[in-house]
């Protein structure tokens, strides 16, 4: 393979960067250049919710100037992401066109899930992280506006937490109030151990051995800590916590000095390295691990999965997957009825593959859906489908973009509820998606219908397409006349939508299989 | 060990002026030694001459400022900025007797035995020589000339910095009695030395002034002239720009280059037999303190004898011209990529050549896989091939960065002129920084080949100029390696105005990081010491003056790290000190070539480190200038590094050794080889020439292809 390019542009809270990386066979991207340029878009962005035109001038400027030095890379792709600072200004759009009219880059304006899991792509990619998980971790993306903590066991992803605390949150809600900066650290600390305590009582059931901490700062902080460090930078957390300690007894300018931080008074700094401090109490992990790279490498990884520049080495839909088996469990609805809809939803997508023309990531979501369409039950048994819309939609499920969020919600909402008009559901979802809904949860209805017992009476499912009809044949032991007299009712959605009918047979069994 | 001792005590420092004046006392030695030839010896008095000039104008003169701003603050030798001026005024005065002594003394004479005669009085002229000059004089030094005289309605001119004049008293011819004053400049268009016929075949000159003072009734023609003697002013032209306010800096820089004409005069050179009365209104209309004026037993302003060492002819009373050899690892019309991914060369300048440098730019810039060039530059010379390759390189479509320092002393006006040249060309020009100097010197080519972007880089410590590359001793690096790849893209990144990496590999760069890192390294010597261990630090450098630094250094001494220095020029640290400096040594080479690399040997416990840069250790270095130190990674490269040390460290000919009196002598060498290491480095470097190869020796007909 010949050397490909590819260069990643990102618009953050408080700088702009440009990273230049290089694909060649199945190595990992090589950084080849990392430009930053700082511009506080942060300040009017949360502060007035929307962004004035100098900001706007600099904004363009910095990304024409980033475009010159792409091109004198020759780089042959790129791709330009906007962090939550131009997410829902009231400019956003007008900003997006200004830049596209004066540079001729089109920013994609990243949703907080896929903001997320970018960042996540990056650290998934080290061969460090596979090894973490193996016995316990909690990933944390500390951002400007939120953080979110992602917490794996044996290999598997558990839960994902999205925490409203984010550094520049905190510096506006708690800085600038004429308070001594001692005061100013305490009431960070308070602060953040208050929204840290529900997330410990919920999910922190067992002891975490690593915390990944993705954020500003962290590198130039832990390279004070470490520094004999390698390319792992590795610490322990007492060691940590200790530092910050230390810190923290300093003015900010001593602060900004002892991390060699360019600017004398970084406003972030102080809720960063206070932030960092709590949340490693609160997980109280063994050891810190800071990776040290930022959004475009996720970007990069992202970019290279996507063409297939690389091979991914940690499976992501796995965690979709297993975050929504947690999931599932969490709200007590995981069971043997689960399972079996589980491979018989997915038997029925498989099999229809021709006429739903949907693909693989399609499958995932149907997967998924299925694992969750019992979970509203758990707050309420006369409204499970709409409590389980909402479960799902206030979920974080890491590796699902919004809109997927969306579909697999819906999915769920439209196995038992009939099917609303697109115009109703158009805020939500485009035509594409409203279909995928409309044939995912068809599928799902078919699949729950030959479960209605919850006993799983059927063995040797054969499910095959014959003519106008979708022919599923079942051996059963006992008595499924239940499902027989369901099955026409239930099925009526779906010959609707695959204009075929499903018809149940079954091969009586008489001799049980032991 | 005394635990309690006081490394910061003024005592143990000695002021940066007067060690500044030992090391022009240092260059005139040079001028006095008879084993050198004679022409060398009259370059040596010029060069003594031109760095008084700049020392006056930058270093007199800002202690000057200081005085007048009531400014109490004492060095770090303790004295307070009059008791300076006080000190070096006594000090100048001694240097330019020696020098005027030496000059006159032995010099005019052995010339003269040589057949080359250089007239300072119109009087000696031959009636035959007399003719020549008048119409000399008449054809073309008349035209140029703009004399004024001082009276009621014409009020004092301006005299221009560093100007030779000629001031004359002057009575009318009809109203006798009234005198009156005039000034003629001697025109810097005109050669100051002017050659004249003799009958015998010998050489000889004439001073320009000489010629005016004999006609000078000539610009008077309605006066009597009493008298007319040559003087010479040196203004205030310390560049201090006021940044913050400057919103264009190339604009900034023109002003000043206009005002320094009208700084404040600090001294006023006159002959020696001037008149009291003439000498008395220039003082007043110069506004010249007694103790500012210096009469000259002679020319005035030496510096002219460059032009006396550049005569044709005479090639005996010269070193021989040395030529640069190549550098072995660079067969000539090599690509230098190629030989820079065999693997980091060292270059060491001048007694290796400059060429792959000009070199590197020049294919860089017509090389298709070349992506950019970014290149820092400091002084150029006057017709760089580096400039036309670079501006032909963005001609070529390529990314051209040029970080061009208009700060550079005394050649803005130079500067300027490139600068909006490259920018014509489509090159990227960066005119320094706000608030800083940008001394380092590196320049970054981004290839792009097969298996991806590839960054060749060139590390310095010299200024990537042709001209002086051949007078002054730097070393180089080139090298591919990534790290180092990766930091200079950084570099560049940062002196375009983007924030700085989070981390560098290798590089180490002022104002940020570089004091730290050094104070670290000492102090990690003095830590092996303390522990029982060897511990050994060698450093090369130009001047050394920063307290910071120096007391480390003493710290590190009376742990017993054994410290070896060699500094050409400023050293502020003082040697023999009990429990202090006992185990510092420092020396200083003034050779034939000027003394210009910095290296830094650490022995780390057998783990050697060596850096080389472009700074010194200096606070203007180390705090207010971009600054790059470089580490010397492979081990052959740290062997030529080491070389260069040791055999400057056993130089016996040009060291001169530092003792505890604050005397540069130079040491016995009885009974011991003859060290000289300049001349070594110029036979080493012959040496290491490959033998001229079978192929390049084949001779064979290459039929020509015809073309596409």
């Amino acid at each position: 393979m010949a050397i490909h390019s590819y260069a990643a542009i990102y618009i953050g809270t408080y700088d702009v960067s440009l990273k230049v990386f290089e694909f060649s066979e199945r190595k990992r991207p090589r950084e080849v250049d990392h430009i930053r340029s700082r511009l506080d878009l942060g300040r009017e962005a949360f502060g007035k919710g929307s962004i004035g035109y100098e900001l706007v001038d600099a904004l363009c400027d910095t990304l024409a100037q980033f475009k010159q030095i792409m091109l004198g890379y020759r780089v042959e792709h790129y791709e330009v992401y906007a962090s939550a600072v131009l997410r829902g200004l009231s400019n956003e759009l007008f900003i997006l066109n200004q830049i596209f009219i004066r540079t001729g880059l089109s920013v994609k304006v990243l949703s907080n899930s896929e903001h997320r899991f970018i960042s996540y792509k990056a650290v998934a990619g080290r061969d460090s992280f596979e090894k973490m998980i193996q016995t316990s971790a909690a990933v944390v993306d500390v951002g400007g506006a939120s953080m979110q903590i992602t917490i794996f066991r044996e290999g598997r992803l558990i839960t994902t937490q999205h925490i409203e605390a984010g550094t520049l949150r905190i510096r506006n809600l708690l800085g600038d109030r004429g308070h001594s900066l001692k005061l100013y650290e305490t009431q960070i600390e308070e602060y953040m151990n208050k929204k840290l305590d529900p997330f410990r009582a919920m999910y922190m059931t067992g002891p975490v051995d690593y915390v990944i901490l993705i954020s500003d700062y962290g590198t130039e902080l832990i390279r004070k800590i470490e520094k004999n460090g390698a390319d792992e930078k590795l610490v322990k957390s007492e060691k940590f916590i200790r530092f910050i300690d230390k810190l923290q007894k300093k003015t900010l300018e001593e602060i900004t000095s002892e991390l060699n931080l360019p600017n004398d008074r970084e406003p972030l700094i102080v809720p960063s390295i206070i932030l960092f401090k709590t949340l490693v109490e609160n997980i109280a992990p063994k050891e810190v691990w800071v990776p040290g790279f930022g959004i475009q490498d996720g970007m990069a990884f992202d970019y290279a999965y996507r063409n297939k520049l690389l091979k991914m080495a940690h499976d992501f839909d796995a965690d979709v997957i297993s975050a929504a088996e947690f999931l599932s469990e969490h709200y007590n609805s995981y069971s043997p009825h689960i399972e079996a809809l589980r491979t018989l939803s997915t038997k029925i997508y498989d099999t229809l593959n021709k006429i739903h023309g949907l693909g693989k990531r399609q499958r995932l979501l149907l997967e998924t859906a299925t694992i969750l369409h019992d979970c509203g039950k758990y707050v309420s048994l006369a409204d499970g489908p709409d409590s389980a819309y909402q479960i799902i939609m206030s979920s974080e499920i890491i590796g699902l973009t919004h809109l997927e969020r969306e579909i697999v919600a819906m999915t769920v909402l439209y196995n038992t509820r009939p099917l609303d008009p697109y115009e109703d559901v158009s805020e939500k979802l485009d035509q594409d998606s409203y279909l995928i809904v409309a044939k995912l949860s068809a599928i799902l209805r078919v699949a729950n219908a030959l479960d209605q017992s919850h006993r799983q009476k059927f063995k040797n499912i054969r499910i095959a397409v014959k003519n106008r009809e979708l022919v599923i044949t079942v051996e059963a032991f006992e008595d499924i006349s239940l499902e027989q007299a369901l099955f026409e009712n239930k099925t009526a959605y779906f010959e609707s939508i695959y204009s075929m009918k499903p018809i149940l047979r079954q091969k009586r069994v008489f001799l049980r299989e032991m | 060990m005394d635990s309690k001792i006081d490394f910061k005590n003024p005592k143990y420092y000695e002021n940066r002026e007067l060690s500044w004046i030992k090391f022009d006392e240092r260059v005139l030695s040079e001028a006095r030694d008879k084993n050198i030839p004679l022409l060398e010896r009259l370059k040596f008095i010029s060069i003594t001459s031109s760095n008084l000039d700049e020392f006056f104008m930058v270093r007199v003169a800002s202690l000057k400022d200081m005085v007048h701003a009531n400014y109490k603050k004492r060095d770090i030798a303790g004295m307070t900025a009059t008791e300076q001026l006080t000190a070096i005024n006594e000090a100048t005065r001694e240097l330019v007797n020696t020098q005027y002594s030496t000059y006159m003394r032995s010099l005019i004479p052995l010339l003269n035995k040589e057949g080359i005669y250089l007239l300072d009085a119109h009087e000696d002229l031959t009636e035959e020589q007399g003719k020549f000059v008048d119409r000399y004089f008449e054809e073309s030094v008349y035209p140029v000339l703009t004399p004024m005289a001082v009276d009621a309605s014409r009020p004092f001119p301006l005299i221009r910095n560093k100007t030779l004049n000629i001031a004359a008293l002057l009575t009318g011819k009809q109203s006798e009695g009234e005198t009156v004053f005039a000034t003629v400049q001697v025109p810097s268009v005109l050669p100051r030395l002017v050659q004249i016929p003799t009958e015998d075949g010998s050489t000889c000159f004439i001073l320009l002034e000489q010629i005016i003072e004999r006609n000078i009734s000539v610009l008077f023609s309605n006066y009597n002239v009493l008298c007319a003697y040559p003087y010479r002013v040196m203004r205030n032209a310390d560049l201090t720009i006021d940044e913050d306010e400057a919103s264009d800096l190339l604009k900034e820089i023109q002003n000043k280059l206009k005002m320094r004409q009208w700084g404040e005069v600090i001294r006023l050179e006159i002959e020696d037999m001037a008149d009291k009365k003439l000498l008395k209104f220039l003082k007043t209309e110069l506004k010249v303190a007694d103790e500012d004026i210096f009469r000259i037993a002679g020319p005035i302003d030496l510096t002219f004898l460059m032009k006396v060492y550049g005569i044709e002819g005479y090639d005996h009373l010269r070193y021989k011209p040395y030529t640069p050899q190549r550098v072995p690892e660079i067969a000539p019309e090599d690509n230098i990529f190629d030989a820079i991914r065999r693997g980091d060369i060292f270059l060491h300048h001048p007694y290796e050549t400059f060429d792959p440098v000009v070199d590197f730019i020049r294919q860089a810039s017509k090389d298709p896989d070349v992506l950019a060039i970014k290149q820092t530059l400091y002084r150029v010379s006057g017709n760089s091939p580096i400039i036309s390759s670079l501006a032909q390189a963005a001609e070529n479509g390529k990314q051209v960065t040029v970080l061009v320092e208009l700060k550079a002393r005394f050649d803005e006006e130079h500067n300027i002129v490139w600068a909006k040249k490259l920018e014509q060309a489509g090159c990227h020009v960066i005119y320094g920084l706000v608030g800083l100097k940008t001394h380092s010197k590196i320049a970054l080519v981004v290839r792009r080949e097969e298996d991806g972007i590839r960054r060749y880089v060139h590390l310095g410590t010299g200024n990537y100029n042709d001209s002086t590359a051949k007078l002054y001793t730097d070393c180089g690096i080139f090298t591919c390696k990534e790290s180092i790849g990766e930091d200079a893209t950084a570099v560049f990144n940062m002196l375009s105005g983007y924030s700085e990496p989070l981390s560098w590999n290798e590089l180490i760069l002022a104002p940020y990081w570089l004091r730290d890192k050094f104070i670290k390294l000492i102090d990690r010597e003095k830590k092996h010491a303390k522990n029982g261990g060897e511990a050994r630090i060698i450093a090369k450098m130009n001047s050394l003056c920063d307290p910071g630094i120096i007391e480390a250094l003493y710290e590190a001494s009376a742990a017993g790290v054994k410290i070896d220095l060699i500094v050409r020029g400023i050293c502020c640290l003082r040697v023999g000190i009990p429990g202090v400096s006992e185990n510092i040594t420092v020396r200083s080479i003034v050779g034939n070539f000027l003394e210009h690399s910095r290296i830094f040997y650490f022995w780390n416990d057998g783990d050697t480190e060596i850096y080389m840069g472009s700074a010194d250790w200096m606070p203007r270095n180390l705090d207010r200038r971009v600054e790059i130190i470089f580490p010397v990674l492979e081990t052959s490269l740290k062997e030529k590094a080491l070389h260069i040390l040791e055999v400057e460290l056993a130089d016996n000919m040009k060291a001169r050794v530092l003792g505890a009196d604050g005397k540069y002598e130079k040491l016995d060498r009885r009974g011991k080889v003859a060290v000289n290491s300049q001349e070594q480095f110029c036979e080493e470097a012959k040496e290491e020439v490959p033998k001229q190869d079978a192929m390049t020796g084949r001779r064979v007909f290459v039929p020509a292809e015809p073309a596409e």
